[in-house]
C-alpha cells in the first residue's frame, strides 16, 4: 500500500493494536486457567476420571501349609440393565427374559424399573452363576435386547473348608473387600488392581455403545500361603467342638504353635461361623446368650450382638486369667534369677496370709514339704505367693514383661488385644501392691491373651526365645511365585537353656504326676500346666479352665494352649476339662506330623506293641508267631485253609500285647462281627479284658496308667454298634482326682 | 518476435514468473503446519481408535495429512497465479459459487438440527469455509475500485440525491455512501446465508471479516460508531429474548449459569477448561493427555487447544501464539508493502482471518464467551476448510512475490 496514505497505514496499526491485545488476552486467560484455577480443574478432571466402571481384580488365593485351598475366588456374573432403554415395546420381554432365566419377581423387577426410569444403570442381580448366565444371554440375544440387558463378570469368595479356621481366615463383604481376619489385614495385597472401562460421559452417551470404551485389563492379586495346617486345624477344633458339647461352655479356644519357629499350626474359637454366609448364626446358644446376659441395646438385637461375637478370633483379641498356668512363668523367672534352686523347700499348710489376706490351695490340708518341682506337680498357691514375695514385684514384672505380657505379640492377624498398664497388668513404676503381687503368682488379676500363653510356653519348650507368632508363611504373586517368604523372628531370650530345660522337666513331671495327668500321651512325652480362674466381674461362679504346654519334652514340636471360658457344672478344673482335650490334640498332631513316640517302662497299665505279619504263614507257624516271648494274644482262626490269607487287625498296628488277633484261612469268608461294648468308667486294664471278651481290641489315648482313679471317658464307636472282630477301639481315658489346681 | 512477446505477456499475466516468496511467511506457516499435525495425531488417536471401524488411531492424522498435501500443492498453484488478473472475476465467481453452495446446503437435509455442510456421499463440506475466503476476495475487490469513491465523496448526480443533499445542505447521500451500502449489503447476504443454516460461528466470523475488511479499506468514523451501536443491540436481543435457536440459547445460558448442563450443553466447556487446568505450565508432555481419553468430545475438532495447552502447557500454548503472532505480523508486512491495494487488502484480510479464528477458538476453549464452534485454523481435524485455508496462503505466498519488501 505504498501508494496510498496515512489513514490506509493508521487503520493497519489500530488492527495490528487490535491484534496484539487480543493474543494478548487469550494468552493470558489461559495462563490463569492452567495455573491459578489449575488444581481446582485438575481435580475435578480426576473426580471424574475415578467415576469410571471398575473390573473387579481377581482376589487370591488363601492356601493352607499344604497348599490345600482355604479362600477362593471364583468367577460369577452380575447382569444389569440401562431403565432408560427400556421401551414402552420392549417392557414386556425384558420383564420376562429377567424373571425367567433369573428366577426373579416380576412385580417387583417392573417396580425397581419404573423407579430408575431416568438412570443409565440399574444392578438386577448379582453372583449368577455360569450356567444362568449363558442362558440369560442366548435369551437376550434372541429378544434383541443386547441394548438393554447385560452381563459383567465379576467374582464370588467360596470358603471350601466352611467354618474351617474362620474366625483366622475372615470373610469379604459384598463389595469383595476383606472385612475380618486375614481378609481383612491382608486385604490391599490380595486385591490387586482393578482395571477400569472408561466410558465418554457426554451427552452424546445414547449414541454410544459398548464399543465405545478404554478397557485397562484387572490384575490379580497376591496369594497367601499359611502357616495353617488343615489336618492339624481339624484335630483341634474336632477336639475343641467335643469339649464344647461336654462342658457346655461359653467359648473355647485353643492353639497349636509350632514351638521353635512361633508359626500357627492350627487357631480356632467356637462357637465359630461359616464364611461362605457369615452372617448366618450357628450356634443358636450364642444368640441364647445375649437374649439372657447382653445389655440393653445386646438384648433387643442378640442376632447381631451373636455375629459380632462369632466373628471375632478371642483367642487373639481377648484377654482372660491364666490362673495357674501362670505359675510356670513365675517359677522360670525366680529360678533364672537364682531365687529359688531345685532344693528350695517350702512346708505347705494350705494357706498364707499375704497383706492381711488370707489365701488357701485347692487343698485345704496342705500339700506338706514342697519343692518348685512339687510347685507345679501339685499347683500349690501357698508356695508360688511365697515364691512371688521373695522376688519382689521389680522382679516379678521383670519376667512379667520379658514373657512378652505387656505388649501384643505382633502376630499377622488384625484385631490383636492391647495389653495396657492398671488395666490388664500391674507395673511397679505404676502402682503394684503386695497384695496384687500374691494374686498375680498364681495367674489371678493379670490379664493375658492365649496367643500370649502359648507364645511364653514355647519359650519355655525351645530353650528361652521368645518368638513372633505368624500366620502367613508365604505371599505368592499372581502367578503363583513367592514374593516374600515370613522368617521365623525371635523377640528375645527370655530365660537361658537351662532354665528352661529345667522347668520343662518339671511341667513334663505336672503331667506324669500331677495336675497335667489328663494331657499325659504315652510316649509322646507332654510337658505342660493347667489353670483355672475365677472370672471376676458381673457373674459370679464363672471360670475358665485352661491348659497349656508343649511336646516332646526334649525336642518340642508342638505347643498347645486350650482355654474353655465359663464351663457349666462342677468340672470346671483346667486339669479335667481342658488337659483331655490338650492331650488328643497333641496325640493327633504329633501322630500326623510322624513324630516316633518313645515310650518309657511301665508307662501302660496295658502293654502294647505292634502286631507281626502272620500273613501267608501256615496256621500253625502264625500261632507260634504270636505266642512268641512277649505275646499273649487271644488268636481265631476262621475258615478251613491251611495258610493265612487275612488278619485282623493289620500287621504293625499298635494293640494291647493280650490283644485279640482274628486270622482268615479262605477268602470270601464271611465276616465275623463282633458288639463293641461300654467301656466308660473302665480302668484300663478293665477296659482291655472286655473288649478282649468282645473279641475287640483297644487304643489308649489319653492317660494310660494303672491308676483306679484313670477311667474311660470316651470311645470312638459308640456302645452297640459292630464291628469285625479284632478290630480296633480307640478308647480315652482320664482321672477326676488329683488334677484340681 | 511480436507474437512471442505477446505470449511471453498472457503467462506473465497469468503467472507470477518473477519475484520469490516470502520465506519467513512460509517458514511461520511451515511451522504451525508440522505442529498443528502432531497436535491432531496426539489429541486424536485415542478417539479414532475408539470410534472408527478398524481401530485405526491414525484415522485422523492421516486424512488431514493428505488434505495437507493437497492443500499444499493448491497452496503451490494459486502462489504461482497472478492474482490482479483474476480480480474481478474472484470477486463475482467465488460470491457466486459460495451463495449456491450455502443455498444448496440450505436445501440439504438437515443434520444435527443445522444446515452447514453439504454431504456428497461421506464426504462433507461446510461452504461457510470458502465463502469466507470468497468475502474476503470480494471486499478486496470493491474497495479497490470504489477506493477514489469511499475517499473522496463525491455527491451523487441523481436527481432525488441532489434533492436531498440540498435539503441537509451537506453531501449525505454521496459515492462513499452508496459503495459501503453496496459493500453492507453484500456482508449482510452473506451472513444472512449463513445464520439461516443455523451456523452461529461461521456468521459472526463473517461479520468479522467484513468489519476487519472495511476498515482496513479506509472506511472509517460514524460507520464504525454506529456498526458498534448495532452490534450491541444484537448482543442485546439475543441475550434477552428468544430469538435465537433452542441449542444457541441453551449454550448462552450455560455460559452465563456455570451450573446449567442440559444435555451436556456445558460439558464441552468444562472439559476444555479441566484438560487446560491440568496441563499447567508445562504440560503433561505430548501424548500425555487424559482428557483426550474421550472426556473432551471430539478432540480433534474445536477443542483441540485445550488438549494443546494441557499436553505442552502453557510455554507452548504461548509459544503457537508466537507463531500465529509472527504468521500474522507478515502478511501484514505483505500487504503493506504490496504495490497494488487488492493484493494489500487480501493478504491482510486473510492473516486477520486466521487471526479472528484462533482468538474465538481460544475464548470458547476458555470459557470466556458462549460456546460456538470455531475450529482452530491448521490444528483442527477439516479436510475443506484445511484446503481453503492453504488457498488462502497460497494467495499471500503470490502476493509476497510482488510485495516490495526490503530483504
Amino acid at each position: 500500500m505504498r501508494s496510498t496514505g496515512l489513514a490506509a497505514r493508521r487503520g493497519v496499526i489500530v488492527m495490528i493494536l487490535i491484534a496484539v491485545i487480543a493474543f494478548l488476552a487469550c494468552f493470558l486467560r489461559i495462563a490463569y486457567i492452567a495455573v491459578v484455577k489449575g488444581d481446582e480443574y485438575r481435580e475435578k478432571a480426576e473426580a471424574q476420571q475415578l467415576s469410571d466402571t471398575t473390573i473387579t481384580a481377581s482376589r487370591g488365593t488363601i492356601y493352607d501349609a499344604n497348599m490345600n485351598v482355604l479362600a477362593q475366588s471364583a468367577s460369577v456374573w452380575l447382569c444389569y440393565i440401562n431403565p432408560a432403554r427400556v421401551t414402552e415395546a420392549n417392557r414386556t420381554k425384558v420383564l420376562s427374559v429377567l424373571s425367567d432365566t433369573l428366577g426373579l419377581d416380576v412385580v417387583d423387577l417392573a417396580r425397581r424399573i419404573d423407579k430408575n426410569a431416568n438412570y443409565g444403570y440399574l444392578k438386577i442381580k448379582g453372583e449368577i452363576e455360569y450356567r444362568e448366565k449363558t442362558a440369560l444371554l442366548e435369551q437376550v440375544r434372541e429378544n434383541k435386547l443386547t441394548e438393554v440387558i447385560f452381563v459383567d463378570p465379576d467374582t464370588k469368595r467360596y470358603y471350601p473348608g466352611s467354618s474351617l479356621a474362620s474366625t483366622v481366615i475372615g470373610f469379604t463383604g459384598t463389595d469383595g473387600n476383606g472385612l475380618y481376619g486375614l481378609e481383612y489385614l491382608y486385604d490391599a495385597t490380595l486385591t490387586g488392581t482393578n482395571g477400569r472401562i472408561i466410558t465418554a460421559k457426554d451427552s452424546y452417551q445414547l449414541e454410544l455403545d459398548n464399543a465405545y470404551e478404554v478397557t485397562y485389563e484387572a490384575r490379580q492379586g497376591s496369594s497367601l500361603v499359611l502357616t495353617i495346617d488343615n489336618e492339624i486345624q481339624t484335630i483341634l477344633e474336632n477336639a475343641l467342638a467335643t469339649a464344647l458339647d461336654d462342658t457346655g461352655a461359653r467359648n473355647v479356644y485353643g492353639i497349636v504353635m509350632d514351638t521353635q519357629t512361633g508359626a500357627i499350626l492350627a487357631m480356632a474359637n467356637l462357637p465359630d461361623y461359616d464364611p461362605n454366609s457369615p452372617f448366618d448364626v450357628l450356634y443358636p446358644q450364642l444368640t441364647n446368650y445375649f437374649e439372657v446376659n447382653g445389655t440393653d441395646s445386646e438384648k433387643e438385637d442378640p442376632v447381631a450382638a451373636a455375629r459380632m461375637e462369632q466373628w471375632k478370633n478371642k483367642s487373639i483379641a481377648d484377654f482372660y486369667y491364666p490362673g495357674s498356668v501362670y505359675k510356670v512363668f513365675l517359677v522360670s523367672g525366680a529360678y533364672e534369677e537364682g531365687v529359688i534352686d531345685e532344693n528350695t523347700e517350702y512346708y505347705c499348710v494350705g494357706t498364707i496370709n499375704i497383706a492381711n489376706r488370707s489365701i488357701k490351695d485347692f487343698n485345704p490340708t496342705g500339700h506338706g514339704y514342697e519343692t518348685p518341682r512339687t510347685l507345679l506337680v501339685n499347683s500349690c498357691n501357698t508356695f508360688a505367693v511365697t515364691v512371688g514375695q521373695m522376688m519382689g514385684q521389680e522382679l516379678y514384672f521383670k519376667y512379667f514383661q520379658a514373657f512378652g505380657f505387656t505388649e501384643k505379640t505382633g502376630v499377622d492377624l488384625p484385631g490383636e488385644g492391647s495389653p495396657a498398664v492398671g488395666v490388664t497388668y500391674h507395673d511397679p513404676a505404676v502402682s503394684f501392691t503386695l497384695s496384687d503381687l500374691a494374686s498375680s503368682s498364681f495367674g489371678q488379676s493379670i490379664n493375658i491373651t492365649p496367643l500370649q500363653t502359648v507364645t511364653a510356653v514355647s519359650a519355655i519348650g525351645n530353650g528361652g526365645r521368645l518368638m513372633q507368632p505368624y500366620v502367613v508363611a508365604k505371599i505368592l504373586d499372581g502367578d503363583g511365585n513367592p514374593i516374600s517368604v515370613t522368617q521365623p523372628t525371635v523377640k528375645r531370650q527370655v530365660i537361658s537353656p537351662s532354665t528352661a530345660a529345667t522347668v520343662a522337666s518339671w511341667m513334663e513331671d505336672v503331667v506324669k504326676d500331677g495336675t497335667g495327668k489328663n494331657a499325659y500321651v504315652a510316649g509322646y512325652h507332654v510337658a505342660g500346666k493347667t489353670g483355672t480362674s475365677e472370672k471376676i466381674g458381673a457373674k459370679d461362679d464363672t471360670y475358665i479352665g485352661s491348659f497349656a504346654g508343649f511336646a516332646p519334652v526334649n525336642n518340642p514340636r508342638v505347643s498347645v494352649v486350650i482355654v474353655i471360658d465359663e464351663p457349666q457344672g462342677a468340672n470346671y478344673s483346667g486339669g479335667v476339662i481342658a488337659a483331655p482335650v490338650a492331650g488328643e490334640v497333641i496325640e493327633k498332631t504329633l501322630t500326623y506330623l510322624g513324630v516316633e513316640p518313645s515310650y518309657g517302662d511301665g508307662e501302660f497299665a496295658v502293654k502294647t506293641a505292634p502286631l507281626p505279619s502272620v500273613v501267608g504263614m501256615p496256621v500253625e507257624e502264625a500261632k507260634e508267631e504270636l505266642a512268641k516271648e512277649g505275646y499273649e494274644y487271644t488268636v481265631r482262626v476262621i475258615g478251613e485253609g491251611q495258610t493265612v490269607v487275612a488278619q485282623v487287625p493289620n500287621a504293625r498296628i499298635i494293640t494291647p500285647v493280650n490283644g485279640v488277633v482274628v486270622l482268615y484261612t479262605q477268602n470270601n469268608l464271611e465276616k465275623e462281627m463282633s458288639v463293641v461294648p461300654d467301656f466308660s468308667g473302665m480302668t484300663v486294664s478293665q477296659a482291655n479284658r472286655i473288649a478282649v471278651g468282645a473279641g475287640l481290641n483297644i487304643r489308649i489315648s489319653g492317660s494310660a496308667s494303672g491308676e483306679s482313679t484313670v477311667i474311660a471317658y470316651k470311645q470312638d464307636v459308640p456302645e452297640g454298634e459292630t464291628r469285625e472282630s479284632g478290630s480296633v477301639i480307640t478308647v480315652s481315658f482320664r482321672t477326676t482326682s488329683g488334677v484340681h489346681d | 518476435m511480436a507474437q512471442k512477446k505477446g505470449i511471453a505477456k498472457q503467462i506473465r499475466k497469468v503467472f507470477n514468473v518473477d519475484g520469490g516468496i516470502d520465506i519467513l511467511f512460509f517458514a511461520f506457516l511451515m511451522a504451525i503446519l508440522v505442529i498443528g499435525l502432531i497436535m491432531l495425531y496426539s489429541a486424536s488417536y485415542v478417539y479414532a481408535y475408539q470410534y472408527t471401524k478398524n481401530h485405526d488411531s491414525a484415522f485422523y492424522f492421516k486424512r488431514q495429512f493428505i488434505w495437507v498435501l493437497l492443500g499444499i500443492a493448491v497452496m503451490y498453484v494459486i502462489s504461482r497465479i497472478n492474482y490482479k488478473t483474476f480480480e474481478v472475476l474472484f470477486a463475482l465467481g467465488g460470491t457466486a459459487v459460495s451463495w449456491l453452495l450455502l443455498g444448496v446446503a440450505l436445501i440439504m437435509p438437515a443434520h444435527n438440527g443445522t444446515h452447514r455442510h453439504i454431504y456428497i456421499g461421506s464426504f462433507q463440506f461446510q461452504p461457510s469455509d470458502l465463502a469466507k475466503f470468497a468475502l474476503i476476495l470480494t471486499l478486496a475487490c470493491m474497495l479497490d475500485k470504489y477506493h477514489e469513491a469511499i475517499v473522496n465523496k463525491k455527491p451523487l448526480q441523481s436527481n432525488i440525491a441532489r434533492k436531498v443533499n440540498e435539503t441537509f445542505n451537506k453531501p449525505v447521500l454521496n459515492y462513499s455512501v452508496r459503495a459501503i451500502l453496496l459493500m453492507g449489503m453484500v456482508i449482510v447476504i452473506y451472513a444472512g446465508l449463513v445464520i439461516a443454516g443455523s451456523h452461529l460461528s461461521g456468521t459472526i466470523l463473517i461479520v468479522c471479516i467484513g468489519v476487519v475488511m472495511l476498515y482496513l479499506g479506509e472506511v472509517r468514523g460514524k460507520w464504525f460508531v454506529a456498526g458498534i451501536l448495532a452490534a450491541a443491540l444484537v448482543i442485546f436481543i439475543v441475550f434477552n429474548t428468544d430469538l435465537l435457536k433452542g441449542y444457541m440459547q441453551d449454550r448462552i445460558y450455560a455460559w452465563q449459569n456455570k451450573d446449567y448442563d442440559p444435555l451436556g450443553a456445558r460439558w464441552q466447556v468444562n472439559q476444555a477448561l479441566y484438560a487446560i487446568g491440568s496441563g499447567g505450565l508445562f504440560g503433561k508432555g505430548i501424548g500425555q493427555s487424559t482428557l483426550k481419553h474421550l472426556y473432551v468430545s471430539e478432540p480433534q475438532n474445536d477443542m483441540i487447544f485445550s488438549i494443546v495447552v494441557e499436553e505442552i502447557g502453557v510455554v507452548g500454548a504461548g509459544i503457537i501464539l508466537i507463531l500465529f503472532g509472527l504468521l500474522i505480523w507478515r502478511g501484514v508486512v505483505i500487504g503493506i508493502n504490496c504495490p497494488d491495494r487488492y493484493g494489500a487488502l487480501v493478504a491482510m484480510g486473510v492473516v486477520f482471518q486466521v487471526g479472528i479464528q484462533v482468538v474465538l477458538n481460544i475464548l470458547v476453549a476458555t470459557d470466556s464467551i458462549p460456546n460456538t464452534g470455531i475450529p482452530f485454523p491448521f490444528f483442527s481435524y477439516g479436510g475443506t476448510a484445511m484446503l481453503v485455508n492453504l488457498a488462502e496462503m497460497g494467495f499471500v505466498l503470490s502476493i509476497s512475490r510482488r510485495s516490495k519488501i526490503r530483504r
